[in-house]
């Protein structure tokens, strides 16, 4: 059963990649990170389970990168808000500043 | 024997002399006007009479050694380069002519060129010839010649041009350089394999004749290799068919200056290069059958030409070339002695028709010689010097052309009796055109020129000292047993002059038909002067035309090098020129494509990033799976 | 993988699998952002039942927790807060789409490629996560992985505190 596990992480996480390249709204591209990290932690999981040796640190680390991604996304949705304010815009292609 | 060297040791001053007139009026001539010339004039009298003493010297003293200093000039590991000079019979005869000249073009510049503004800068480059003339003269060796060779060549394209406003002057300022320069590249590809092949790798006129004195030294093809390169340099210093064309053309310069360079000295360059490197001709006789068929060709051809010209200058330039072949066909046919003595004896009498000339367009300020006409009673000098140059060119004795026309003649009929009619025709030729240009000048009634009048005693003085030249200067050789003088100090032995009572017969009586058939067209009017061009108008037009030469020069030599030139233009615009702008297209494209990556967008960046990635994976993991 | 018998586990993860795929892909190609969010909790749910199957009880419930109730919930108010028409603009970067959609599926079949070629060993020791799944990750996590556990708990105040800070509004 891993590589079903294991391909099914790779369209997941392609998915979200293909959606952080290409949506210009900010909000979706930071969902579709999200989208990645649970590609990852479905990975993580898996392995728990079907890896070589078999334990529950993989469990463990995906409950870390879960809280982590809820930092991130409660930060990344915090600072869209402050930038919306300065701005007036979520379209990504109009933040540019670091051409300049 | 002892050589007798009072004067000849200190012969290198003779070309120093001009050298030094040259700098000064280079350096302080701004400014300049009746001193500019004084200091001209002061250093070619300096020269002349160094001259004079070596050449007495040598006379007195002639079947003495020849005196010779060189001194090294370049060392290169064990090889040596010599450079000096040598005082031998025939550079001290050529120094006297030089001199003599040069001091007499000077004195008569000074009145002929009285009004130009640039007056010190012409004396400055007439210094500066006459010193490098001075010095081929006296070069020991052939490197130092072709340096003083170049160098008149330079001369000559700075005074053709020297009126550089005008576009004519421009041109043919250019032409007699290109043209010249393709004669150079035979002597210089000449004195390259003379390099390779002397013993010692000696370039010294002495050791030439010592090495090509004997048989066997250096092989028969490369000996007439070596001839034919160095008479194709000296072709194109002598205006020699084909590389003639210049000489007409350089006419464009001033008067004074035709008579020096392109008349008396420069141009006789080539007969004197000829002459010093004599032994290199002496052991082939394919070299000496070329010289001497090119120059009878050159001589009957430049006559017809000249027969239909309308320029007194170029009547008179077509003259020069003409005389020149002949030197060339008495070097062809053995006669050392005769084409030196005719080399001689025309630096005078030509001179002396140029001068004449320049002062006849003086006064009249055209060089059509139709719009001339009745000038013989207003400027009688001129008149009586010019006759006299004009017989002395057309062979009438006892003037010197006479004399030095016979030696040649005299040879010519001895080895090659076809070469001997080429030469009586030409000589039939020349009397002709002659005779048109002198009775058309000076006789008759006065032409569309209107007034004239004498020049200044500045100008005639020398035509006068010329004409005493002209005269007399045959005298020197004489084609009696024991009158040979000129032969047997030259050659160390008297030329032989054999059938010569019918030579002398015949060329006078040639002369003569010429003369007076020239008199019965223009002045007596017996026979109507368009007699030829009315029932053959397509042999008029050739000869004005020059034999269209410098048409097909044209449509070869231009055409096809503009062709190519226009084909390399085209390659370097398109081939070399489309490369780079494809490097730097493809920068700029490369640049473009770096802004575009770098358009500050977050997204753009992590494709960029993926991109890398993917290329990363396939450049280190690729290799596994294929 | 398809000479495994049609195991319980194997349809409900084709069940499951479906539907996170087409959840993702409607997440994308959807307009109305609303009915993206909901995708998306679409997708969480596949996962937590994903893990279900993996006998990660406790993940699962963490899963269902954070990502299918409080990240689409903040996604939501991100999208309110900024946005109002709500509404997801006409794509205007055709170069870049296409890009990335071949870099995407290059990096999938990459993967994929790598998946299958690689021989997976089976598991050397019995599974120990046990019945009680929770207790044994409260064991480990209050012993063996104190220490990171402490640190995220420190990241998370500080991202709480540090969230709140940003979106306040500027203080007069």
């Amino acid at each position: 059963m891993l590589p079903s596990y294991l391909t099914m992480a790779a369209i997941l996480f392609c998915i979200g990649l293909y959606g952080a390249l290409t949506k210009r709204n900010a909000v979706i591209v930071l969902i579709s990170v999200e989208l990645m990290l649970n590609a990852v932690n479905l990975n993580l999981v898996a392995f728990s389970k079907y890896g070589v040796v078999p334990s529950l640190t993989g469990q463990i680390f995906s409950l870390f990168t879960i809280s982590v991604a809820a930092a991130e996304v409660a930060v990344g949705i915090a600072i869209l808000i402050a930038l919306f304010r300065a701005r007036g815009t979520i379209n990504v292609d109009e933040y540019d500043e670091m051409r300049r | 024997m002892e050589p007798v060297t009072v004067y000849s040791q200190y012969a290198w001053l003779i070309p120093v002399f001009p050298l030094v007139s040259f700098i000064v009026l280079t350096a302080f001539g701004r400014g300049m006007r009746s001193a500019g010339m004084l200091i001209g004039m002061l250093g070619s009298l300096a020269a002349l009479v160094l001259s004079v003493l070596v050449l007495l010297e040598r006379m007195t003293n002639g079947d003495s050694p020849e005196y010779n200093y060189s001194f090294d000039w370049i060392t290169i590991g064990d090889f040596q380069l010599n450079a000096g000079y040598d005082v031998t019979n025939l550079s001290a005869l050529m120094l006297f002519v030089v001199s003599v000249v040069a001091f007499l073009v000077n004195l008569y510049s000074a009145g002929y060129l009285k009004e130009d503004e640039r007056i010190t800068v012409f004396f400055g480059y007439v210094a500066l010839f006459t010193f490098s003339m001075l010095g081929l003269v006296l070069s020991d060796n052939l490197l130092t010649l072709y340096m003083f060779w170049e160098l008149v060549g330079v001369c000559s394209f700075l005074l053709v041009g020297f009126w550089y406003t005008k576009p004519e002057a421009r041109a043919a300022a250019k032409k007699a350089f290109i043209v010249t320069r393709v004669g150079d590249v035979g002597l210089l590809i000449a004195v390259l394999l003379l390099f390779w092949y002397m013993p010692e790798h000696d370039l010294s006129f002495a050791a030439i004749e010592n090495v090509f004195g004997q048989t066997g030294t250096i092989a028969q093809g490369i000996t007439t290799l070596i001839a034919i390169l160095i008479f194709v340099g000296a072709a194109g210093k002598s205006g020699q068919f084909p590389l003639h064309v210049w000489l007409p053309d350089a006419m464009e310069g001033p008067t004074p200056i035709s008579a020096l360079i392109h008349a008396a000295t420069m141009v006789a360059a080539g007969v004197f290069l000829v002459a010093r490197t004599y032994s290199i001709f002496e052991a082939s006789q394919a070299a000496m059958d070329t010289v001497a068929y090119v120059g009878a060709f050159t001589a009957l051809f430049a006559a017809t030409i000249g027969l239909v010209q309308n320029d007194i200058k170029r009547i008179l330039a077509y003259s020069t070339v003409s005389q020149l072949g002949y030197m060339m066909l008495a070097l062809g046919v053995g006669s050392l002695s005769g084409g030196i003595f005719h080399l001689f004896t025309h630096a005078f009498f030509k001179a002396l028709l140029f001068l004449g000339a320049g002062s006849v367009i003086h006064a009249v300020h055209t060089q059509n010689i139709h719009e001339m006409g009745g000038l013989g009673r207003q400027m009688k000098i001129t008149a009586w010097t010019f006759g006299i140059g004009a017989l002395a060119l057309t062979g009438i004795p006892p003037f010197s052309g006479f004399w030095s026309k016979d030696a040649i003649l005299a040879v010519a009929l001895d080895k090659n009796p076809f070469l001997f009619a080429v030469g009586i025709l030409t000589a039939f030729f020349t009397a002709l055109y002659m005779a048109r240009l002198y009775f058309l000048v000076f006789a008759g009634k006065s032409g569309a020129a209107g007034k004239a009048h004498e020049s200044p005693a500045v100008m005639t003085i020398p035509l006068v000292v010329l004409a005493a030249f002209a005269a007399l200067s045959g005298f020197v050789e004489l084609p009696w047993a024991g009158m040979g003088r000129l032969g047997a100090w030259l050659t160390g032995e008297e030329a032989a002059h054999s059938g010569s009572g019918l030579v002398l017969v015949v060329s006078t009586a040639i002369g003569l038909l010429g003369i007076y058939l020239g008199w019965l067209i223009y002045v007596k009017g017996a026979i109507p002067r368009d007699f030829i061009s009315s029932r053959a108008p397509w042999l008029v037009r050739l000869l004005e035309r020059k034999y269209y030469i410098d048409e097909l020069y044209h449509a070869v030599f231009t055409v096809g090098l503009r062709a190519s030139g226009r084909a390399l233009d085209a390659f370097d615009t398109y081939i070399v020129g489309g490369a780079v702008r494809l490097i730097s297209g493809a920068a700029v494209w490369a640049g473009r494509a770096g802004t575009r990556m770098q358009n500050g967008q977050v997204q753009t960046y992590g494709l960029w990033t993926v991109i890398g990635l993917l290329a990363l994976i396939l450049a280190i993991a690729g290799r596994r799976f294929w | 993988m398809f000479n495994v018998e049609l195991t319980g586990e194997l349809v409900a993860f084709f069940v499951l699998a479906a539907i996170m795929i087409s959840g993702a892909v409607l997440m994308l190609t959807l307009t109305k952002v609303v009915h993206m969010v909901a995708s998306l909790a679409a997708v969480f749910l596949g996962l937590a039942g994903m893990f279900v199957l993996l006998e990660a009880e406790f993940v699962a419930f963490v899963q269902v927790l954070i990502y299918a109730g409080a990240v689409s919930i903040l996604m939501i108010f991100g999208i309110m807060m900024t946005k109002h028409e709500a509404v997801q603009e006409e794509p205007v970067r055709p170069v870049q789409e296409i890009v990335s959609a071949i870099g995407a599926l290059c990096l999938f079949g990459i993967m994929f490629y790598a998946i299958r070629l690689t021989a997976f060993p089976a598991p050397s020791a019995p599974v120990t996560t046990g019945e009680d799944n929770t207790m044994e990750i409260g064991k480990l996590l209050f012993t063996q992985y104190v220490i990171p556990f402490e640190l995220v708990s420190v990241l998370l105040t500080v991202a709480f505190i540090g969230a709140i800070v940003l979106a306040k509004k500027e203080a007069e």
